[in-house]
């Protein structure tokens, strides 16, 4: 061949094998599209925060995207937001969009109430896998496995620890790849009876307590994903808890007495007024720690069950679902599709309180550069999404599993076998 | 001139079922227009949705899907739920653990209150002050109270042992700060219309005691109780009916620890149905618990209205 | 024409010193029993946040940041002061029209004889004995279907009847004699005069043991105007308060500033209605 055309060849190969990863770099995970006809949306949403970064959202869609289009953004209260969604569906007023949580959404999906958005999404060429399983796993409905929501954030549990209680007795941090053993002996070693410290208290709720240490031995926490069977009574969740329970029982833990109520909250109150060592806490836990701790503290994943070698956190994603009675079928998909584009979710990449879904690389390192300057491992929080456990519970047994269980073993001190064939019972009786 | 004599003959009988004399049938006329405002306005802001909701006990219905008729089975399931029977027990002990201290001691207090002390008004206004405080701040108060060993109950009882009480979550005692709750926020309620029935008592009846030689307790056991008792009639059935249907309290003083209590030990009828309805979606059978809730109550107050007979006095014959 | 009774009160002149010393001891401390949750609301208004989750909780803030919590609150909610004035609006709508509506009812309950007196009156007690979370989702669709979604109507008109107040006021009636009535029904009264002359000023306690309780289950309806009314424009002070709270944030500085806020009313309209619960008024003279 000639050499003049071989050079030729190579430079034009060369230029676009150069091109390609800049390019892909350039493009982003999801495209807003305009929309078709603009017309009128209402919608619900359950915090005034996020309500404010989703309402600088819309105003930019309605500007690049939708001109004309007009959305009646509405908040209401966390505590009666199901409430008001159960009476505002049968009173046949349930808005155009809205969020929507992953426990909940099974009886919505059961009673046609909200909209499949798959056939959206292969209209817009949105590959719904981009997203991981464990934040729309639970959004998915129907045997093909459709999609019905669009994820709005995820959160992920990680430990935050008391640097300076570890300072104090000479303790190296822990690594990434800890084990339970070296969190039992932390724990030991960090519990301070005569100061009223504690080691650890990691047991609270279903989304960041025990369910993750139950995912970490490959069991699925509490309800298996085909929702057949109370996973409670199986080996792992057993050994988990028991494990936890050692912990309680040795002193390492405080009940849920002593730390002031079921809730993770109050586990880290006393975290944060210094009386607990280490504690289980979600990502959206991190603007409150970093306004109100005060002492050196940092993150680290959960640590790893020594069998298996996984540290499994439960993943949890807010949702954007539409009403499958809405007159404005496509508007509706067309806005949650903005939402969820990287365009849309820049402004929650920025607001910093709330890690956005988008799988674009560059929208994660926004949000994680949105907190400043800090030496705290965040990241932890981003490496636990990766090998996550999805949520597999609901709405019916959600106050049986989430803190009754956990009063029963870690403050009435039943035993884990007791305590667990209770509530299978319950939960047995409420599964299809 | 008899009005009467000049109306068609139906009108005529529609007016005597009214009432046997011209008068009594002016004032029948005067009453049932007196009470029309109010009684058609209750019944059709009420009253309505009251007979939806009861006739949705026959039904099964989950808020989305269309209702079907079920018939009886609603109540057929009542009859062998545990949780319902549960629930019903745990409401019957609120109440005796409310109603007489509550009524009792917003008298106590009432009275009290009536003697021209100093700092009356701000003490008043103390007592008033539950009625008004932010459900939120009282739960959180009392929780942290009742927390064991760090509350300050727990610290109060620590000399007799019950340092280490948890109140809100050992499955026989939450009931006990559920029903402290309840009082505590419903006695400036109670101490208000007690005050009002106390202002209605005529000062000569007093008078006239103190000199026929009565005592302080003899002038309260012989002109201020009978004289209260229409009073003490109406705190009576109004907390009795309240209490039936205590949910608030159970709300937030469970929230922070297992709602409803261990095991539905704090679970009250209200909140049973409120937790059928609205977490398992079963209206239905919500329904049907709030019509048993309801057939209660009625024969309960139905009893008191009966009974009243004996000992409420009334100043003027009704009617 | 207006009547008076004079009343004299029950002296405590009389009372031994120890007895009076024993029934300040027992209501201070009834009292503190009473207020202790109001201080904690009052001092945690005033407190920053990371004095918030103290465990046991405390009753003094260490660095009081009244101003700067107040400004918060507004800078959250900017919205807070038009949300007191829904409420007011609602509150006195609902409180004048229960006053007019409930007091004629009373009034013929309690003076006038007619068929199915004593079932109506029932009925209406009846009502009280439906909790409301019973009847939310019917209540919201009757209000869909008459279009009153989102108005102030909603808010303010089902609550112009009450069951609670007909029978506060009728048994109130009933203790009044009906021989004072009588006098004024012969100088030619009809039951409106009667009513507004004679019955009502000397009701006047048991008004404003109305007044006060009506006024205060108003303020503090909740569950109902979220359910019907939540637009911005016609929310009421409890959603504005409730929404101050988040899913994973209870900023309770913020929440306990709010609330504070509106219990103030409350606290004033009590004070201001005190003087009806004294015994020992004389109430003016016989005028015509």
């Amino acid at each position: 061949m000639n050499t003049r055309k071989v050079a030729l060849l190579l430079v034009v190969l060369l230029s676009l094998v150069l091109a390609l990863p800049a390019q892909a770099q350039d493009e982003p995970v999801i495209k807003p599209l305009p929309c078709e006809e603009p017309g009128k949306l209402t919608m619900w949403v359950w915090d005034e925060a996020w309500a404010a970064i989703i309402g600088d959202s819309i105003e930019a869609w309605k500007a690049e995207y939708c001109p004309g289009a007009e959305v009646d953004l509405q908040v209401q209260p966390w505590g009666q937001y199901w409430d008001l969604l159960k009476t505002n569906a049968a009173g046949g007023e349930l808005p155009d969009v809205f969020n929507m949580s992953q426990p909940f959404f099974f009886f919505y999906a059961d009673n046609d109430v909200v909209l499949d958005l798959q056939p959206y999404w292969d209209e817009f060429g949105v590959d719904t896998s981009i997203w991981g399983s464990g934040l729309v796993g639970p959004y998915r409905w129907g045997e093909a496995g459709d999609l019905y929501a669009a994820p709005v954030n995820w959160d992920t549990i990680a430990i935050f620890y008391n640097k300076d209680l570890f300072d104090a007795a000479s303790l190296a941090y822990p690594a990434a790849d800890w084990t339970w053993d070296d969190f039992a002996e932390y724990a030991a070693a960090l519990t301070d009876p005569e100061a009223g410290v504690w080691g650890a208290a990691v047991y609270a709720e279903y989304q960041a307590g025990y369910p993750n240490w139950i995912a970490a031995t490959g069991e699925t926490p509490v309800v298996d994903a085909a929702r057949t069977d109370c996973t409670l009574d199986n080996p792992g969740s057993l050994e988990a808890l028991n494990f936890l329970k050692g912990l309680l029982d040795a002193g390492y833990m405080p009940t849920v007495s002593e730390a002031g109520g079921a809730s993770p909250d109050d586990a880290f109150n006393l975290f944060a007024s210094g009386k607990l060592a280490m504690v289980a806490g979600g990502s959206w836990k991190l603007p409150t720690a970093l306004a109100e701790l005060t002492f050196n503290w940092d993150i680290v994943q959960l640590p790893k069950n020594p069998e298996t070698g996984r540290s499994r956190s439960i993943v949890h994603a807010v949702g954007y679902v539409a009403s499958a009675r809405t007159a404005n079928p496509d508007l509706a998909a067309n806005l949650i599709l903005y939402l969820a584009s990287d365009e849309g979710q820049v402004f929650f990449a920025e607001g910093g309180a709330v890690a956005p879904a988008n799988p674009s690389p560059a929208i994660q390192q926004m949000w994680i550069d949105s907190f400043g300057q800090t030496d705290v491992n965040i990241q932890a929080f981003v490496d636990a999404t990766v090998d996550s456990q999805g949520v597999t519970v609901f709405d019916e047994i959600w106050d049986v599993m989430n803190t009754e269980l956990v009063v029963k073993i870690f403050d009435l001190g039943m035993s884990v076998e007791d305590a667990v064939a209770e509530t299978c019972v319950v939960i047995n009786a409420e599964l299809p | 001139m008899n009005p009467e004599s000049r109306l068609p003959a139906l009108a005529a009988r529609a007016l005597s079922w009214l009432g046997p004399t011209p008068l009594s049938r002016r004032k029948a006329l005067w009453g049932l227009a007196l009470i029309a405002p109010n009684t058609l306005g209750l019944f059709f802001f009420f009253g309505i949705p009251v007979l939806m909701a009861f006739s949705t006990s026959v039904q099964e219905w989950n808020a989305i899907k269309p209702p079907h008729f079920v018939g009886l089975d609603n109540f057929e399931r009542l009859i062998s739920d545990d949780k319902f029977a549960q629930a019903l027990t745990n409401t019957l002990k609120l109440i005796g653990l409310t109603v007489p201290l509550e009524v009792l001691l917003a008298l106590g207090v009432a009275v009290l209150l009536n003697l021209p002390l100093r700092g009356r008004n701000l003490l008043r206004t103390a007592y008033f002050l539950p009625v008004v405080t932010s459900t939120v701040a009282a739960s959180v108060v009392w929780t942290s109270i009742l927390q064991p060993r760090y509350g300050i109950v727990s610290r109060l009882l620590e000399p007799v042992g019950l340092g280490e009480t948890k109140w809100l979550v050992e499955p026989g005692l939450v009931l006990i700060p559920i029903a402290a709750v309840a009082i505590w926020q419903r006695l400036g309620f109670d101490m208000i219309i007690f005050l009002a029935g106390l202002q209605s008592i005529p000062g000569v009846l007093y008078e006239a005691a103190v000199i026929d030689g009565a005592g302080r307790w003899e002038r309260f056991r012989h002109v201020t109780l009978p004289m209260l008792s229409p009073t003490t009639f109406l705190v009576m059935v109004l907390a009795i009916i309240n209490a039936f249907q205590i949910f608030d309290q159970v709300y937030i003083m469970t929230l922070r620890t297992v709602p409803g209590g261990v095991g539905g030990s704090a679970t009250t009828l209200t909140y049973y149905l409120y937790r059928r309805a609205f977490t398992h979606s079963e209206f239905g059978y919500a329904s049907a618990i709030a019509l048993v809730l309801f057939a209660l109550i009625l024969a309960v107050t139905a009893f008191q209205l009966t009974v009243q007979r004996y000992w409420v006095y009334y100043e003027s014959e009704e009617g | 024409m207006r009547l008076t009774l004079r009343r004299r009160a029950a002296t405590a002149h009389d009372l031994p010193v120890p007895i009076v010393l024993l029934v300040y001891a027992i209501l201070l401390a009834g009292a503190l029993i009473m207020i202790l949750p109001f201080l904690w609301m009052a001092s945690t208004a005033c407190k920053p946040p990371v004095e918030l989750n103290k465990v046991p909780v405390t009753f003094l803030p260490e660095n009081p940041v009244c101003g700067e919590n107040l400004g918060l609150l507004y800078d959250t909610s900017p919205h807070f002061n038009r949300y007191l004035l829904n409420s007011a609006i609602v509150t006195i709508g609902r409180t004048l029209g229960q006053l007019v509506t409930c007091s004629l009812a009373a009034y013929g309950f309690a003076r006038f004889k007619f068929p199915g007196r004593g079932l109506i009156f029932a009925l209406c007690l009846a009502l009280l004995m439906v909790p409301f979370q019973a009847i939310l989702i019917p209540e919201f669709m009757l209000i869909r279907k008459l279009g009153w979604l989102n108005t102030f109507r909603a808010l303010i008109v089902p609550g112009t009847f009450s069951a609670f107040a007909l029978f506060l006021l009728r048994q109130a009636f009933l203790q009044i004699p009906v021989e004072i009535e009588e006098a004024a029904i012969i100088d030619g009264a009809n039951p409106l005069r009667v009513l507004w002359y004679v019955t009502l000023p000397l009701s006047a306690p048991a008004l404003a043991a109305f007044a006060v309780i009506t006024v205060q289950a108003a303020w503090n309806d909740f569950l109902y105007p979220l359910v019907v009314s939540n637009s911005p424009d016609t929310r009421v002070v409890t959603i504005g308060i409730a929404l101050l709270q988040g899913e994973r944030r209870t900023p309770y500085n913020l929440l306990m500033m709010g609330s504070f806020l509106a219990t103030v009313p409350m606290l004033v309209l009590f004070t201001a209605l005190q003087r009806y619960f004294i015994a020992g008024i004389a109430m003016g003279g016989v005028k015509r």
